[in-house]
């Protein structure tokens, strides 16, 4: 094909000049019609724990070497029992601080005697891996105090997050960041 | 065992429904009432902690990764247009490796905001932030007057490649081209998957992303490990042969107002430029007596023409055809497909999935009603991105048969990343530097 | 360039460029393939599976309430059971016919029928009480701001369990607060009731004395009318003849003979105890309940026979001794 030698540049100038017109406008509109319902803040992942089956993806799944998800206490629902399904195993022998005895495969629940019958039970976030295996024990047995919280002083906050890819209970979901946690308990309310 | 006695006795089909939406609503009722329970009284000095909840990245960063973007992206402008500095853009692209990189861990970036802005569009309660907005729209304005000049050195992914290229080998041009059609596949494909809500495949893929966390699954790590490795010789392959935003950016540097020129004045044809580009980018004249006659080509073009919608049509076809098969990229259909190979009898190994499931206690007739409207959407979603490759793939066809007289080395605004090597390697450049 | 090393080339990046969309296509393909285990997993099926041998007792029959909420389930000798779902009531007749009574006020969280065939409904910080045929006789709210009523037993006297004071009270039939039972005493060798979820069940038994599930201690309590603390039984178990996890036994009912039918929350598990604590039977085990079923009410009716209250199934199920199928 050959062009017309008189005319092509500016002709084929001003076609993209107009193009380059709607490009820009469209993509200005697009922005300004989603700015709308944007909000100022973004959004950051959290497990809603009504929702949580414990499936132990959040402690396998993470992009992070020790997954960025705890297990979280809410203290004013726990029953500050003795025999604790989330802190003993099932077949525990003896109610004690044994290694053997634990449940939390790292040892990340601590256990403090207060007064008789109480025992308050808190987790160690450094060795807590997310598996809520104590998550399970605690709701089949006892109040559910024990739950599963995205920490984002850990969490990368990945655009696709590994975990809520393949969340068994489809628990996971995108909150508004300043609201970031979703807790049980008074704190929740 | 025999049943008794029935509250009900049998009932129609909506009055089972209604009860069944009254029994799920009270259920929650109940549940609620079920944690009224007493809390312990410590007769002890003890205070009941409460629950931590330590934020994450303040407001302020938020804004401050704007600005950042919005400055670079400046400062890259004027580096490749103005000052023509290779070093300063090149010192710009270490700034961005270890802003958007490491420091940001490369999260978010304009090439996953595709994903998130075409959620926005498709799922209306999705609220997209303003950062990804602005993170998504900036550098395509940008583009569409100054070129690909986010590419050059704001983008960590670029940066990452154009880092390690140590000894770049010439990718033949007839190849490029096949190749430059699968950043179009993978634009279709990811655009599908975040409209469906199934996926966001830039970001699972994302071969450099675990790098800059330097953690993430074994196998992303492998693949960042593998581009790596093919990045010293090929010139920026991700950004080349898959990256998405560049399918956008490279369509809008087209139409840019501004182009990178090898020369800041005149070509003198001297060829030196020739073998500078390490992307493919340098385009070569083309001599003004065309090769054929002008009624071959006038027939070729006619014959592509009419060639055109059939070829559209049947690429949107065959795609429709496979979305059985890409529909699975939706967690609700994979998770229904397994539920009724169970109840069907045609497995007996259940998944975490759907024991999950099993355990919300939801109702798989639901969630099948609901996995297949998902389907239904992939099929026309399919069809479309059918439609759209097919558009791509004639249009390139269409560009390729069209020869268009061209005088001087020039770079193609479509596929020049603005890396500024050429500048160096013209006299023009050099003399002009002299004489400043 | 010339061809040789155009063609070289051509080769390796069509062979890259396969390896990549390999790797892509494989790592969606595994994914969907789906990874099946859960390595934290908290396996309580050893425990579910528990020897069905000695279970000489067989679900004979269920009692539907599809649609309601089971909240509260007691006998009304002779004459069948009375149910509440929410603040729903029906009576349940001898041939288990299903009749809605009256409405109550607000959700009933427990309630009890004394020999005049008066009916207590105990409400989260009231208690109603009603004529045999429904009528309104009187509304004791007497309870302090932090009760949790979470039991009733009506015999002579009437008992209220509050969960929110750890306390059980005793009242005349007008509403007249005449003791409190089981607050700590060391001196009566009393250890406290320690209550950790919502589940405080009492029950007066035939000679007028109550009993009382500790649950935090995994222990049944007998009490005289006074206060005193006749004896107590139970220990912490996953085994049958024990109570599991943190706060079982649940609830529990007196059958005609004396003996103690329990129900366990986790471990779903409905047993027969001898009134020293001896167990006799086992009448349910966990695999016939869905998992994670609470609120297990009972109630013992007549000719040995065992009235669980299934919210889980919304449907009253009845357990016979001796008829397997």
């Amino acid at each position: 094909m050959k062009p017309d030698e008189k005319q092509p540049v500016s002709r084929r100038d001003f076609f993209r000049d107009g193009l380059r017109g709607l490009a820009a406008l469209g993509v200005a509109t697009l922005s300004g019609l989603l700015m709308h319902r944007s909000v100022s803040r973004r959004t950051v992942w959290q497990i809603d724990p009504d929702k949580c089956v414990q499936c132990g993806r959040c402690a396998t799944d993470c992009v992070l070497d020790v997954s960025a998800v705890k297990c979280v206490h809410a203290y004013d629902v726990c029953g500050y029992c003795e025999l604790c399904g989330g802190y003993s195993k099932p077949d525990a022998h003896r109610l004690d601080t044994a290694a053997e005895n634990q449940l939390c495969p790292s040892g990340a629940i601590r256990r403090q005697f207060i007064e008789d019958p109480y025992f308050e039970y808190t987790i160690d976030e450094a060795k807590c891996i997310g598996c809520g295996k104590c998550v399970k024990g605690c709701g089949s047995f006892g109040n559910g105090s024990l739950y599963l919280q995205v920490r984002h002083d850990r969490c990368l906050q990945c655009n696709d997050c590994a975990i809520a890819r393949n969340c068994a209970g489809e628990a996971f979901r995108r909150v508004p960041a300043d609201r970031p946690y979703l807790l049980k308990g008074e704190q929740g309310l | 065992m025999k049943k008794v006695t029935s509250l009900s006795g049998s009932k129609p089909k909506w009055a089972v429904l209604l009860t069944a939406v009254v029994m799920i609503f009270m259920a929650a009722q109940w549940a609620a009432a079920e944690n009224r329970f007493p809390k312990p009284e410590f007769e002890s000095a003890y205070q009941q902690p409460r629950t931590t909840t330590p934020d994450g990245r303040g407001h302020v960063f938020e804004i401050l990764d704007m600005a950042v973007l919005v400055l670079m992206l400046i400062l890259a402008t004027v580096f490749a247009h103005r000052r023509r500095s290779r070093k300063a853009l090149f010192v710009l692209t270490i700034v961005s490796l270890l802003y958007f990189g490491f420091w940001r861990r490369g999260c978010v970036c304009p090439v996953g905001s595709i994903q998130n802005m075409t959620l926005a569009v498709f799922n209306q309660s999705y609220a997209v932030p303003l950062t990804v907005i602005v993170f998504f729209s900036i550098p395509i304005l940008f583009t569409l007057f100054f070129g690909r000049t986010f590419c050059a050195s704001v983008c960590p992914l670029g940066a990452v490649q154009e880092f390690v290229l140590l000894r770049p080998a010439t990718v033949p041009f007839r190849l490029s081209r096949i190749l430059g059609i699968l950043p179009v596949l993978y634009l279709g494909m990811a655009v599908l998957a975040a409209a469906t809500g199934a996926t966001f495949l830039i970001c699972r893929f994302d071969p450099f992303v675990a790098l800059f966390r330097r953690s993430g699954s074994f196998d992303i790590l492998l693949l960042g490990l593998f581009f790596i490795i093919l990045s010293t010789v090929i010139g920026r392959p991700y950004c080349r042969f898959l990256c998405p935003y560049g399918v956008i950016l490279g369509w809008m540097s087209k139409l840019s107002r501004f182009r990178v020129s090898i020369s800041p004045d005149i070509c003198v044809q001297c060829r030196l430029c020739e073998n500078a580009c390490p992307y493919g980018a340098i385009s070569k004249p083309v001599p003004d007596d065309p090769p054929e006659s002008r009624r071959t080509g006038v027939r070729r073009l006619r014959a592509l023409l009419i060639a055109a919608p059939l070829v559209i049509m049947l690429m949107g076809w065959s795609v429709s055809l496979m979305h059985p098969l890409i529909s699975r990229m939706h967690y609700t259909v994979r998770l229904a497909e397994q539920i009724v190979k169970e109840e069907t009898g045609s497995t007996d190994q259940t998944t975490l999935e759907s024991r999950g499931f099993r355990a919300s206690g939801n109702d798989p007739g639901i969630l099948i009603k609901e996995a297949v409207q998902i389907r239904n959407r992939f099929r026309t979603g399919s069809w479309i991105a059918g439609i759209f490759f097919g558009i791509v793939i004639m249009g390139q066809v269409l560009g390729l048969s069209m020869v268009r007289h061209r005088n001087d080395y020039e770079a193609d605004p479509q596929s020049c990343f603005g890396c500024g090597r050429c500048f160096e390697s013209c006299p023009r450049q050099h003399m002009r530097k002299a004489e400043k | 360039m010339n061809d040789h090393i155009s063609r070289r080339m051509t080769t390796f990046i069509l062979i890259t460029a396969s390896v990549i969309l390999g790797f892509y296509g494989f790592s969606l393909l595994r994914e969907r393939a789906g990874r099946n285990t859960n390595p934290y997993a908290y396996d309580l099926e050893p425990f579910r599976r528990s020897d069905s041998a000695n279970v000489l007792y067989s679900e004979t029959g269920f009692i539907d309430f599809s649609g309601q909420v089971l909240t509260a389930l007691c006998a009304d000798p002779g004459h069948g059971l009375i149910v509440a779902a929410g603040s729903k009531m029906f009576r349940v007749d001898t041939i288990n016919r299903i009749s809605e009574w009256i409405p109550a006020d607000e959700p009933v969280r427990c309630l009890a029928v004394d020999p005049e065939r008066r009916v207590y409904l105990g409400y989260e910080k009231s208690v109603g009480v009603y004529s045999p045929d429904g009528s309104r006789l009187d509304t004791w709210q007497q309870f302090s701001e932090n009760a949790i009523l979470a039991g009733i037993a009506a015999g002579r006297d009437v008992y209220v369990a509050d969960a929110g004071n750890r306390v059980i009270y005793r009242m005349n039939r007008e509403g007249r607060m005449l003791a409190s039972i089981g607050e700590k005493d060391p001196v009566k060798k009393i250890p406290g009731f320690v209550i950790p979820g919502s589940c405080f069940d009492i029950q007066i038994s035939a000679d007028g004395s109550l009993w009382a599930v500790n649950p935090g201690r995994h222990k049944l309590e007998h009490y005289s009318p006074d206060g005193d603390l006749i004896a107590s039984w139970g220990h912490p178990s996953m085994r049958l003849e024990g109570f599991s996890g943190c706060c079982n036994p649940t609830y529990f009912a007196l059958t005609p003979e004396g003996n103690i039918v329990t129900s366990e929350k986790g471990l779903e598990r409905i047993k027969v105890y001898s009134p020293d604590g001896e167990l006799r039977d086992a009448v349910a085990l966990p695999g016939q309940f869905d998992e994670g079923t609470v609120g297990l009410d009972l109630a013992a009716g007549p000719e040995g026979r065992i009235f669980v209250m299934d919210p889980s199934r919304a449907r009253i199920r009845i357990f016979e001794k001796g008829e397997r199928e």
